[in-house]
C-alpha cells in the first residue's frame, strides 16, 4: 500500500509544510504597522458600502441553475453527435427522449414564470 | 422492442405520466383534477406491473437488454406495484389534505410522481450507477416534498436537516461504491458479487466499502442511529408527503438493501454469521427497535409517534433481513410481505390522521384526538383499525407480516433476536393502544380546541382502499404470499 | 333435491355459505345500524337471519341424506372451501394448508339443525322476552353472532376453524352473560366464564400443536388418516412429560433427571389436551364452576347457549375426534369418570338450591356429565343422542323458567327473589301452558318412560354397564400394567394401560344415583313452582290505588325488569297487599315452548334403543354409525351377555325415576316439605355444604385464584418497579438526552445528527475491523469431530491442538475446518487464531469432550477474543 500511495503522502506533507512555513513566517517575521486606512476592507479602490451579508435575489440562483442545466445538456449532445451513425436509431430515440424531457422542463419553467425577471 | 417497452411499462407510465401532469399543471388553470390524475397514473402503474407479472416477465425476449443497469424481474415488478400503490394512496390523501390546509399547489403531484419514478429505478437497479441515479432522483423530490409547507419554520427545518444528512449519507454510499469498484473492478452488483465470491479478497478496502454502504442503506431505511432526521422531517412535512416518505421511500430503500446485500455481498464470507453484515444488521435491528419503541411511547404528537413507529418497523424488517443469510428466498419473501402489510397499514393510519383534522385544526397530538371516537366514529374507527394492524393484532395484515418475518428469523435460529423483536412489538402495542385510549376513553380538556374531522372523498377513498387491502391480506394471506415468494425467488436458495 | 345437488355439488357445497352468512349478516346489520333501526326492524332482521339459516340447514340436511342414500354408505361429506387461508409448516418442512373450509356430515348435520332450529325458537321467544330492554339491538347482535360462531365451530372442517368458532362462542357467551353489565355480579360471572374457558382453550391449542407435529394435518380427514402415528412404541417419538419436551437436566439440576424419561403416547397427550378444552367449554369437573354463575345472563341466553348448544361443544369435539380418543383408553376412562363424577356432584348440589335457574344450571352440568359418561365409555351415539334430546328439553325448561320469572316480575322486581321457588307455587292455575310444557320437559329429563330423555339417558346407562374399553394396540404392545404402574412403574413404552372391566359397572351405579337425584330435584322444582298455594304475594283484587300503582309499575318496568341497567333501584312493592296473580306469557313466548315440549316428548323415536327388540328402527344410530363404527370396533368391547342385561339396566333406570319422583312426591306433596326440613336440621353441615355448592368456588378462591392473585400482584409490582421505575425512567432519561440534543438543534446545529451518524459509522467500522474468531463443533461419530470456523472476508486461520508442537513460523491459511479425534471420556483443547483483512489477530479456544458412551458431545467454549498485533 505504501509503495503506491507513499509518494502522494510525501507530496502532501511537503505541500503542507511549505505552505505553513510561508504563512507562519510571513506573519511572524514581517513588520506590522497598522493604520486606519490599511485596516479598511478593500473593495477595488472605492469605499465599501452596506453589510457583509448581502441577500441576493433568488432569481440569480434560478437563472444560474437553469443555465447549468442547459449547459450540461450540451455535454450530452456533443458525444452523441460525434457517434451519431454508430449509435443508430437506439441512440436517436434515446436522445430524443432526453431532449423531450429537457423541453418539458423548459416549458414548465417558462410557463411558471421562472424566465421572467420582472414580475 | 415493443415487448421490451411493455416490460418497463410501469416505469414509462409513471415517468411520462409525471411529465404530462407537469404540462397539465403549467398550462391549465384547473386545479381540482390533479390529485385524481396523479393517483390514476400511480394505479395505472400498479396495473402495468400486474399486467407484466401475469404475462410472465421471464418470457419476454430481450429482457436482458436493460441489464445490468435495470433488472426487470419479478422482484422489481413487485416493488413497482408496491411503490405505485404507496404513491397512489399518498396522492389521494393529498387530494383532500392540500386544499383543506391551503397548500394546494400543483407541483406536489409532479414531485411525488418523479420521486416515485426514482424509487422504481432504485428497486430495479442492478448497477451502482443506476442505483445512485434512482436514489438521488427519489431523494431530491422528497426533500422538496418535506419542505412543501414553505411558511412553516418546522417544515423547512426538518427538510433542511433531511437534505443535509441525506447528502452526507449519499456521499458515504457513493464512497463505498467507489471503494468496491476499486477493489473488484465492477460497478454492476452481480459483478461485484462474483468478485467477492470468487477469491478470498484480502483488501481491507472491500470491507470499508461494505461498512460505508451499510451506513448509507441504514440511513435510507432510517435505522438507529442514522434515524435522527426522521421525526423532524416526518413531522414537518405535510402528512401525505410524510406518508410517502414512510411508505414508498422506505420500501424502495429496503428493495435496494435486499438487492445490494444479497447480490453483491451474498457470498458466505461477507454474509458470515460471526463477522459479516448479518450480525451487524442484527445489532442495528435490536438498537433500532428498542430505541424507537421506547421513544415513541413518550411522544405527545401522534404524527411524531407514527414517525418513530416507522423507525421501529424498519427494525422489525431488519430482523427479516438478518434471516436472509440462511434462507434467502423465504426470509426475503417475509420482508416483502411485511413491506406490503406495512405499506397499507401505515397509509391507512396517516390517512385516518388526516381525516381527523381540518383547516386550522389539524389533528397532531393525542389531546387533539381525545373523545373523537364518540363524537365522530366514522373517522375514529378506521384509525383504530389501522393502528391495530400496525400493532400486529390478528387477524389483520400486520399480524401476518410480523408472523412471517419472525418465523423466518426463528427458523434461521436467531432466537434471541426474535425474542427481542417480540418484546418490542409488545411495547409497540402500548403506544398504538394509547391512541385508542385517547380516542375512546378520554374527553377533551375543557376549553381545548376540539378536532372535527374533514370531509373528503379522496381521503375516504384512500382509507377504503387501504382497509380493504388490510382485511384482504389478513384473511387471505396465501395469495399474496405466493406473489412475494415468486418475487423473492430471484435470490435463489 | 337433485336440482339442489346440481346447483351445489357436494365438493363445493356453497349453500353452507348461506347458512353461515345469514346470522353474520344479521349480527352486522343489528350491530351497526340496530340503534337507528328500531325494535321491529331489529326483530325482523334477527329472526329472518336465523330462519334463512335454518331453512338452508334443512335443505342441506336433505341433500346430505340424498347423498348418503346415493353413496350407499355413510361416509359422505358436503364440503365448501371459502378460500385458502394460510399454510403452516409441519414436520420435515411439509406445508399444512389451513383452509377456510366448511363441511357437513352426519354428526355436524344434526348439530347444525339443532343450533339453527332451537336457535330460531329461542330467537322468537327472546324477541318478546327482551322487548323492553333498552339494548334490544345489542342483544340480538350478540345472539346472531353467537349462532354464527357456533355454526363455524360445528361446520369447520379443521381444527383451527373449530377453534375460531370455539373462541367466538366463548366471546359471545361472555358478552351475553355480562349483558347487563351495570351489575357487578353479572360482569364478574362473565369474567369467570371467560377465565374458565381460557384454561380450556389452552388445552385445545396444545392439541393443535400436537396434531401438526404427529399427524401432519389439521383437517378432520387428515387427522384421521394420520392418527396411526399418534400411538408409537418408540420412546423418542412419544410425548415427553418429564423432562418437558425431552430435554436433559444437567449441572446442579441433575437431580431432576429421572432414570428414564417419563413419556406418554401422543394419543394420550392429545386426548388429555382436548379433554381439558372440553371440560372448560362443557362445564365439567374441574372447570364447571362458571356455568351456574352464567345464569346471570338473560334467560333466553341460558337456554340457547348454556343449555342447548355451546356447552355441548365439548361432547361434539370428542365425538368428532372419536378416532383419536379410542387410541387412548386411559383418556376415555378419564372422560367417563369425570362425566360420572360431575353428574353426581352437580345433582347433589341441585337437590337443595332454591333459585329455579340455579337448579336448572346444575341440572345442565349434571346432564352434560351423563353425556361425557356416554362418550367416555365409547357410546358415542348414545352420548350424542343425549346432546340432541337435552337440547330440546333443557331449552324448554329454561324458557319455561323464563316464562315463570316473567310472570313473577309482575310484582317482584328483584332478580334473585323473582327466581326463588319458595315464592312461587300454584302457578299451574295461572300459567297453564307454561306448566304443561314444563311438566313434559321434566318428564323427559327424569326419564319418564317413552319420552326422549328416557331413551337417551337409559341408552347411556345401558352402554356404560355393558361395555369395556380395550386398547387398540394391545396385541402388538404386549404387557398390560395397572393404573399405578402406568404412572410410576418401570417405564417401557410397550407397556399399556387399560381401564378395568368393573369400571363400567361402577359408573353405572354412580349414574343411577345421579339419575335418582335428578328425578328428585326436578320433581321438587315442578311441585314447588306449580303446585300448592301461591306464596309470592297476597292474591286478590287490588284496591283501586294499588291497581293503579301496579299498572304504572308494569308500564315502567315492563315484562322484564332486568332490562334496566340500573336494576338496583327498584323500590320493592308491599307484597302483603293483594294483587293480581301472575298471568300467562304472550304467544311468541308460549309457541316456542309448545314446539320444544313436543320435541322433548317425542324426539326419542329417533333412537329408541330399548325398544329395538320390538322391531322399531333406529334412524339416528343408523345415521351416525359410519362415523363411529371404526372406533367402536377397535376401542370398545361389549361385555358378554350384554343383550340380556338390557332389561335389567332399564329396570334400574326406571327404578331411579320411580324412586326419585316418588320420594319427591312424598316429601313435598304428601308431607308438605316437612321431611326436607327435618333432614336439613338433622345434618345441618351437609345441608349447608350442599347449599354452598360443596364450597368449590371458595376452594378455588383460596387455592388457584389466590395464587393467581399473588402472581398478578408480583406482576404489578414488577410492572411498577421495572416498567415504571426502570423503563419509564430510562425512557425519560433517553428523552431527556434527546431533548438536550434537540435543544442544541434549535440553534441550527445539525452537526449532532451527523455526529450520531459518525458514531454509528464508527461502531460499524469497529465491528468490521475487529476479527471475530468463532466456530462450531460438528460431530462425525466414533470420536471424530470437526471444528468449523466462521468465515469472513479475508480471513486466515491457524489451528493449534493443545500439546502439539507449535510451528516455527505462523502461517495463516484458508483452512476453515479442523479435524479432531477424541477418545471416549477424553477432552481436547484446540486454539483457533484468526487474522482478518486488516491484519488483526483474534484467538478462541475450543474444548471438545467425548462422552464415555455414545451421546452428543458437550462443547464448552472457552476463551474470549484476544486482540493483538
Amino acid at each position: 500500500m505504501f509503495a503506491t500511495y507513499g509518494p502522494m503522502f510525501l507530496m502532501m506533507l511537503v505541500a503542507i509544510t511549505l505552505a505553513s512555513l510561508f504563512f507562519i513566517g510571513a506573519s511572524t517575521l514581517g513588520k506590522k504597522k497598522p493604520t486606519p486606512e490599511k485596516m479598511m476592507p478593500f473593495e477595488c479602490g472605492s469605499d465599501s458600502s452596506g453589510g457583509r451579508h448581502l441577500k441576493l435575489s433568488v432569481k440569480f440562483y434560478l437563472t444560474a441553475i437553469l443555465f447549468v442545466v442547459f449547459d450540461i445538456e450540451a455535454v450530452f449532445i456533443y458525444p452523441w453527435a460525434i457517434h451519431f451513425k454508430t449509435l443508430g436509431w437506439v441512440g436517436f430515440f434515446s436522445m430524443t427522449g432526453f431532449l423531450v424531457t429537457i423541453v418539458v422542463g423548459l416549458l414548465y419553467c417558462w410557463k411558471k414564470g421562472a424566465l421572467e425577471w420582472e414580475k | 422492442m415493443l415487448l421490451q417497452a411493455f416490460a418497463i411499462s410501469p416505469l414509462l407510465m409513471v415517468g411520462i405520466g409525471a411529465m404530462l401532469l407537469m404540462m397539465a399543471e403549467a398550462f391549465s388553470k384547473v386545479r381540482g383534477g390533479l390529485a385524481l390524475g396523479a393517483a390514476a397514473v400511480c394505479f395505472a402503474g400498479v396495473a402495468c406491473a400486474a399486467g407484466v407479472w401475469m404475462y410472465g416477465v421471464e418470457t419476454i425476449p430481450g429482457i436482458d437488454a436493460f441489464s445490468p443497469w435495470l433488472r426487470v424481474d419479478r422482484f422489481s415488478l413487485f416493488f413497482d406495484a408496491l411503490l405505485c400503490l404507496g404513491a397512489g394512496l399518498s396522492c389521494l390523501m393529498a387530494g383532500g389534505y392540500l386544499p383543506e390546509h391551503n397548500l394546494d399547489r400543483g407541483e406536489f403531484y409532479s414531485l411525488l410522481l418523479l420521486s416515485t419514478f426514482g424509487a422504481m429505478i432504485l428497486s430495479a437497479a442492478g448497477d451502482v450507477l443506476t442505483l445512485f441515479l434512482g436514489l438521488e432522483t427519489m431523494s431530491l423530490g422528497v426533500y422538496c416534498l418535506a419542505a412543501f409547507r414553505r411558511a412553516s419554520a418546522r417544515s423547512s427545518e426538518g427538510a433542511l436537516k433531511y437534505f443535509l444528512l441525506g447528502s452526507f449519507a449519499a456521499a458515504l454510499l457513493l464512497y463505498g461504491f467507489a471503494l468496491l469498484y476499486g477493489v473488484t473492478g465492477h460497478t454492476d452488483l452481480q459483478g461485484i458479487g462474483d468478485a467477492m465470491a470468487k477469491g478470498n479478497i484480502r483488501n481491507p478496502m472491500a470491507i470499508m466499502g461494505l461498512v460505508l454502504i451499510l451506513v448509507g442503506l441504514a440511513f435510507k431505511v432510517s435505522a438507529v442511529p442514522f434515524h435522527m432526521w426522521t421525526p423532524d422531517a416526518y413531522e414537518g412535512a405535510p402528512t401525505p408527503a410524510t406518508n410517502f416518505m414512510a411508505v414508498a421511500v422506505k420500501g424502495a430503500a429496503f428493495a435496494m438493501m435486499l438487492r445490494v446485500l444479497l447480490t453483491a455481498f451474498g457470498d458466505p464470507r461477507s454474509a458470515s454469521w460471526a463477522s459479516g453484515w448479518p450480525p451487524a444488521l442484527a445489532w442495528i435491528a435490536v438498537i433500532t427497535m428498542t430505541v424507537a419503541n421506547l421513544v415513541a411511547g413518550r411522544q405527545e404528537s401522534v404524527k411524531r409517534m407514527l414517525a418513530y413507529s416507522s423507525v421501529a418497523h424498519a427494525g422489525y424488517i431488519l430482523v427479516g433481513m438478518v434471516a436472509t443469510m440462511h434462507s434467502a428466498t423465504q426470509a426475503s419473501a417475509g420482508v416483502l410481505f411485511y413491506l406490503l402489510t406495512y405499506t397499507v397499514s401505515t397509509a391507512g393510519a396517516f390517512g385516518a390522521l388526516i381525516l381527523c383534522g381540518r383547516r386550522g385544526a389539524e389533528a397532531v397530538t393525542y389531546e387533539d384526538l381525545a373523545g373523537i371516537g364518540r363524537r365522530h366514529p366514522a373517522a375514529a374507527l378506521p384509525f383504530a383499525f389501522f393502528l391495530l394492524s400496525l400493532a400486529g393484532v390478528p387477524p389483520t395484515a400486520g399480524f401476518f407480516g410480523k408472523w412471517f418475518v419472525f418465523r423466518s428469523a426463528m427458523e434461521g435460529g436467531f432466537y434471541w433476536l426474535t425474542i427481542i423483536a417480540f418484546i418490542n412489538s409488545v411495547i409497540g402495542a402500548y403506544y398504538y393502544l394509547r391512541v385508542l385510549v385517547f380516542m375512546y376513553m378520554r374527553e377533551p380538556a375543557a376549553g381545548a380546541p376540539v378536532a372535527t374531522p374533514m370531509r373528503s372523498g379522496y381521503v375516504t377513498a384512500a382509507l377504503i382502499l387501504s382497509a380493504v387491502l388490510v382485511i384482504a391480506l389478513g384473511l387471505t394471506p396465501t395469495k399474496s404470499l405466493s406473489v412475494v415468494f415468486q418475487a423473492a425467488a430471484i435470490f435463489g436458495g | 333435491m337433485d336440482s339442489l345437488l346440481s346447483v351445489f355439488p357436494s365438493k363445493d357445497f356453497s349453500l353452507l355459505g348461506i347458512i353461515l352468512a345469514a346470522p353474520l349478516l344479521g349480527a352486522f346489520v343489528n350491530g351497526v345500524w340496530g340503534r337507528r333501526l328500531g325494535r321491529d326492524a331489529v326483530r325482523l332482521m334477527a329472526i329472518t337471519a336465523i330462519a334463512v339459516s335454518f331453512g338452508a340447514a334443512l335443505l342441506t340436511f336433505l341433500a346430505l341424506d340424498r347423498e348418503v342414500t346415493h353413496a350407499g354408505h355413510g361416509h359422505v361429506k358436503l364440503a365448501w372451501t371459502a378460500w385458502d387461508w394460510l399454510y403452516t409448516t409441519g414436520k420435515s418442512e411439509t406445508q399444512i394448508p389451513i383452509a377456510l373450509r366448511f363441511s357437513v356430515d352426519a354428526l355436524s348435520g344434526v348439530m347444525m339443525l339443532v343450533i339453527t332450529g332451537v336457535g330460531l325458537l329461542i330467537h322468537i321467544y327472546a324477541s318478546t322476552y327482551m322487548w323492553d330492554d333498552k339494548s334490544y339491538w345489542r342483544f340480538f347482535c350478540y345472539l346472531n353472532l353467537f349462532v354464527f360462531s357456533m355454526l363455524v365451530l360445528v361446520l369447520g372442517d379443521n381444527m383451527p376453524l373449530l377453534f375460531v368458532g370455539w373462541e367466538g362462542v366463548g366471546l359471545c357467551s361472555y358478552l351475553l352473560i355480562g349483558f347487563w353489565y351495570g351489575k357487578m355480579a353479572n360482569a364478574a360471572a362473565g369474567k369467570k366464564a371467560f377465565i374458565a374457558n381460557r384454561i380450556g382453550d389452552f388445552g385445545l391449542i396444545c392439541a393443535m400443536f400436537l396434531f401438526v407435529h404427529y399427524t401432519g394435518a389439521l383437517d378432520w380427514n387428515g387427522i384421521e388418516a394420520g392418527s396411526g402415528s399418534l400411538v408409537t412404541v418408540n420412546e423418542a417419538t412419544q410425548v415427553h412429560v418429564w423432562p418437558i419436551g425431552g430435554g436433559q437436566f444437567t449441572g446442579f439440576l441433575k437431580f431432576l433427571q429421572p432414570d428414564s424419561p417419563i413419556t406418554i403416547t401422543a394419543a394420550t397427550a392429545v386426548g388429555l389436551a382436548l379433554l381439558l378444552g372440553a371440560t372448560g367449554k362443557s362445564a365439567q369437573i374441574p372447570l364447571y364452576v362458571w356455568l351456574p354463575d352464567a345464569m346471570a345472563g338473560p334467560t333466553p341466553v341460558s337456554a340457547l347457549i348454556h343449555a342447548a348448544t355451546m356447552v355441548t361443544a365439548g361432547i361434539y369435539l370428542i365425538c368428532r375426534l372419536n378416532f383419536v380418543f379410542v387410541l387412548a383408553p386411559g383418556v376415555m376412562a378419564t372422560v367417563a369418570v369425570i362425566g360420572a363424577a360431575t353428574a353426581f356432584l352437580a345433582a347433589t348440589i341441585a337437590l337443595v338450591q332454591n333459585d329455579i335457574k340455579k337448579v336448572l344450571a346444575y341440572s345442565t352440568v349434571s346432564q352434560l356429565g351423563f353425556m361425557f359418561l356416554g362418550v367416555g365409555m365409547g357410546a358415542f351415539t348414545a352420548g350424542f343422542f343425549h346432546v340432541f334430546t337435552h337440547a330440546f328439553f333443557k331449552a324448554c325448561l329454561f324458557l319455561g323458567a323464563g316464562s315463570v320469572i316473567h310472570g313473577m316480575h309482575a310484582r317482584i322486581h328483584d332478580d334473585d327473589k323473582a327466581q326463588d321457588m319458595r315464592k312461587m307455587g300454584g302457578l299451574r292455575k295461572y300459567m297453564p301452558l307454561t306448566f304443561w310444557t314444563f311438566l313434559i320437559s321434566t318428564a323427559a329429563i327424569v326419564g319418564f318412560p317413552l319420552t326422549s330423555g328416557f331413551f337417551s339417558k337409559d341408552e347411556i346407562l345401558f352402554k356404560t354397564m355393558t361395555t369395556e374399553l380395550v386398547h387398540p394396540d394391545a396385541e402388538r404392545l404386549g404387557k398390560k400394567v395397572t393404573f399405578v404402574q402406568s404412572l410410576w412403574g418401570a417405564r417401557d413404552p410397550s407397556h399399556f394401560y387399560v381401564p378395568p372391566a368393573w369400571l363400567g359397572t361402577a359408573l353405572y351405579w354412580v349414574g343411577i344415583a345421579a339419575a335418582t337425584m335428578t328425578a328428585f330435584y326436578m320433581s321438587r322444582v315442578v311441585i314447588l313452582t306449580f303446585f300448592g298455594e301461591f306464596r309470592g304475594w297476597k292474591l286478590g283484587r287490588p284496591s283501586q290505588i294499588d291497581a293503579h300503582e301496579a299498572a304504572a309499575h308494569d308500564d315502567a318496568h315492563g315484562d322484564d325488569a332486568h332490562g334496566d341497567d340500573d336494576g338496583e333501584h327498584h323500590h320493592e312493592e308491599d307484597l302483603t297487599k293483594p294483587g293480581y296473580a301472575p298471568h300467562e306469557s304472550p304467544r311468541p313466548m308460549t309457541i316456542p315452548l309448545i314446539l320444544l315440549a313436543v320435541f322433548a316428548a317425542f324426539a326419542g323415536i329417533l333412537n329408541p334403543g330399548l325398544l329395538k327388540h320390538f322391531g322399531l328402527p333406529l334412524p339416528l344410530e343408523h345415521w351416525l354409525e359410519p362415523l363411529f363404527e371404526e372406533s367402536v370396533k377397535v376401542g370398545v368391547h361389549a361385555k358378554e351377555g350384554a343383550e340380556h342385561m338390557e332389561l335389567m339396566c332399564t329396570a334400574g333406570a326406571f327404578g331411579a325415576f320411580a324412586v326419585g319422583v316418588g320420594l319427591a312426591y312424598w316429601v313435598y306433596v304428601v308431607q308438605k316439605g316437612a321431611p326436607a326440613k327435618q333432614w336439613a336440621e338433622a345434618a345441618p353441615k351437609l345441608y349447608k355444604l350442599l347449599l354452598d355448592k360443596w364450597r368449590v368456588d371458595e376452594a378455588y378462591e383460596a387455592s388457584v385464584l389466590s395464587g393467581v392473585d399473588a402472581l398478578a400482584d408480583t406482576a404489578t409490582s414488577v410492572d411498577k418497579g421495572v416498567v415504571d421505575g426502570i423503563l419509564a425512567r430510562l425512557t425519560a432519561l433517553l428523552v431527556a438526552a434527546f431533548g438536550t440534543i434537540l435543544r442544541a438543534l434549535q440553534t441550527g446545529v445539525v452537526h449532532v445528527y451527523a455526529g450520531m451518524m459518525v458514531v454509528g459509522l464508527a461502531g460499524l467500522g469497529w465491528f468490521f475491523v475487529m476479527p471475530h474468531p468463532d466456530g462450531h463443533v460438528v460431530e462425525k461419530g466414533s470420536g471424530d469431530y470437526s471444528i468449523v470456523a466462521a468465515p469472513g472476508v479475508g480471513y486466515g486461520y491457524i489451528w493449534a491442538e493443545d500439546g502439539a508442537k507449535k510451528p516455527e513460523k505462523e502461517v495463516f491459511s484458508g483452512t476453515a475446518a479442523f479435524p479432531l479425534h477424541v477418545e471416549p471420556g477424553n477432552t481436547k483443547k484446540v486454539e483457533l487464531k484468526v487474522r482478518n483483512a486488516f491484519g488483526i489477530v483474534g484467538t478462541k479456544t475450543f474444548e471438545v469432550t467425548a462422552p464415555a458412551k455414545a451421546a452428543p458431545a458437550e462443547v464448552i467454549e472457552m476463551g474470549q477474543n484476544g486482540h493483538g498485533s
